[in-house]
């Protein structure tokens, strides 16, 4: 077992939180959403920022593309890889998803009812959809979209989706669990990524960070609604599985079993009592030390706008109701919005989608409160 | 009736006289027919505890196969002991997986069987197997507990259970304490028997 103390592993972090361990100083949160992902926002849209994705300063190691400056972890690497345990399975004994069909809208009608949650993405034109049932066997699917190769990812113990560039390499599930975060790693050399991180805690890319993107936590009916055209991931995986049994519990038609108990199935690296461990957050890595936001989800969904300011940035969530989600943005000049109709609404008048404000939107994604505060101590809360 | 020779060690002497029993509890109605449905209804018990047998009321019919079955019978999935279901049967009130854990489960199954069989015999006829009527029924219970291996730490999630290292290496050894314990149980048993007295 890769476990030790408790006791020992807080020291670490400690002395990694203070600054003393060199991982803090030396990283940047870039965080800028149009750098790194292609966003959820229609079609133009993508295409304009797969555009600056392309442009973006980072490099190609062994055929990953990486970023180039690294994401911000706030412990010390040798600490993590102290907690990283065993979740069960062996390496791959979680298939990833290799070899991925779709279908159209239609087809998938019959398998999916309107509230099954499904991860929305739309990238370089091309919109497909992977429903969480599907995804929750297997956490990894090695797809092309918009011609790029990407890994799309989903961990059932964090409640967290999220999308990797992954180039020539394929990622697969490693069966280990840091912080109950699911391990990837590549196929190209063996490196161990959490997936909130996105950054190699071990291997040869040990202290690099992914290229990210966003997928919408959203449910099938609204992103039918809103992308009629879209694909949707088929349940042919060339495995077998019960599709239709979440072992975790469900999210529909209510939330039960590991998604709405407090306690986590391994200890999670810290508690923190300010939300309840389960609590879905927008959280968003701003630039800057200790600049990480965690926008609680039912109080966006209630207040349509969230303002944050940590440190020397000023922040914006907004909430999409179209899709049930929420943006955020980075606010330097602490522009004011209003609310109305779905829209924000600036200060001269003019509507914005929420997808499309005239600010920096800043990469996002859902989280269990507990695997979010667990990674990001410094994180705020905006409530 | 099974004869003893005394020139056996009370290993052979043992294992005789539990082969004995199980002759005697299986050759009768009763007796088969409690190791029939303990057998069925533990094998039944353990899939589902594993996430291998749903009762989800799909109301499809339908069998789906895997790709490359042959090579994926034998390749670990979930957990230790643990194998990638290889064939998906759908039957109108439920969805069963078919992989190398079914004949896990079911070798698991028949030991129960045949320890609760032997338990009804000496329940039917205790004078002649001179033991208490239970002690069959406990060696049940651990080869239960052990139906939960197949899912790894799931389980856990059940109850609300914190999971640790120390649960995980538990539960790897889950299965094999089990037929161990069976076994011996088994044994234990078979040995009080009195095969003149049966």
């Amino acid at each position: 077992m890769e476990r030790t103390s408790r006791r020992r592993f807080v020291a670490a972090a400690g002395v990694a939180l203070t600054g003393l361990s060199g991982c803090i100083g030396g990283l940047t949160a870039e965080g800028v959403e149009g750098e790194s992902e292609g966003g959820e926002g229609g079609a133009e849209e993508n295409e304009g920022r797969a555009e600056q994705s392309t442009t973006a300063s980072g490099e190609r190691v062994d055929g990953v593309p990486l970023r180039a400056s690294a994401l911000p972890v706030e412990y010390d690497f040798a600490a993590l890889r102290e907690e990283v345990l065993s979740g069960g399975p062996p390496k791959d004994g979680i298939p990833s998803i290799d070899e991925p069909k779709f279908r159209d809208a239609g087809e998938a009608d019959s398998e999916l009812r309107p509230e099954d949650v499904v991860f929305g993405l739309v990238r370089n034109g091309e919109v497909k959809a992977y429903p969480q049932k599907i995804l929750v066997q297997h956490e990894i699917t090695n797809d092309v979209v918009g011609g790029e190769p990407v890994a799309v990812t989903y961990c059932p113990l964090t409640g967290t989706a999220m999308g990797f560039q992954r180039g020539e390499t394929t990622f697969g599930v490693s069966g280990k669990l840091v912080n109950n975060n699911l391990v990837m790693y590549d196929r190209a050399t063996d490196s161990r990524w959490p997936q909130v991180l996105g950054t190699a805690i071990s291997g040869e890319f040990e202290g690099r960070s992914l290229r990210e993107f966003r997928l919408v936590w959203t449910t099938w009916k609204r992103w039918q609604a809103a992308h009629p055209e879209t694909r949707v991931l088929s349940t042919e995986t060339g495995y077998v599985r019960n599709y239709g049994q979440d072992p975790y519990g469900s999210y529909v038609p209510n939330p039960s079993g590991y998604y709405v108990r407090d306690s986590t199935l391994f200890p999670p690296l810290r508690r923190d009592d300010r939300l309840p461990n389960k609590r879905v957050v927008l959280g968003a890595r701003l630039p800057g030390e200790e600049s990480r936001l965690a926008f609680e989800k039912p109080a966006l969904r209630a207040a349509k706008l969230l303002s944050a300011s940590v440190g020397d940035a000023a922040s914006l969530a907004v909430y999409d109701p179209r899709l049930d989600t929420g943006y955020v943005y980075r606010n330097p000049e602490d522009r004011s919005f209003d609310y109305a109709d779905g829209q924000a609404v600036s200060s001269d008048g003019r509507s914005y989608d929420p997808a499309d404000l005239p600010l920096d939107r800043t990469y996002a994604f859902d989280a269990m409160w507990f695997a979010w505060s667990g990674f990001y101590p410094s994180t705020e809360v905006v409530q | 009736m099974a004869t003893e020779t005394h020139s056996r060690g009370p290993v052979g002497r043992t294992v005789s006289r539990t082969g004995f029993a199980v002759r005697a509890a299986l050759g009768r109605r009763d007796g088969f027919a409690v190791f029939a449905g303990a057998t069925a209804l533990y094998l039944v018990v353990y899939l589902w505890l594993g996430d291998l047998l749903a009762f989800d009321g799909s109301g499809e019919v339908g069998i789906l196969v895997a790709e490359n079955p042959l090579e994926r019978f034998f390749r670990p999935a979930n957990s230790a002991l643990s194998f990638e279901p290889v064939a998906l049967v759908e039957f109108g009130v439920g969805t069963y997986l078919f992989s190398l854990n079914t004949l896990l489960g079911l070798g698991i199954a028949l030991l129960v069987g045949v320890n609760l069989a032997v338990t009804y015999l000496a329940w039917r006829q205790p004078t002649a197997c001179g033991i208490a009527s239970s002690s069959g029924l406990l060696a049940g219970v651990p080869a239960l507990l052990s139906g939960a291996a197949c899912c790894g730490p799931l389980v856990l999630v059940i109850f609300g259970i914190q999971a640790s290292s120390a649960a995980l290496t538990v539960f790897q050894w889950l299965i094999p304490l089990a037929v161990v314990l069976l076994v011996g149980s088994l044994l234990w048993v078979g040995r009080t028997v009195d095969p003149a007295l049966v």
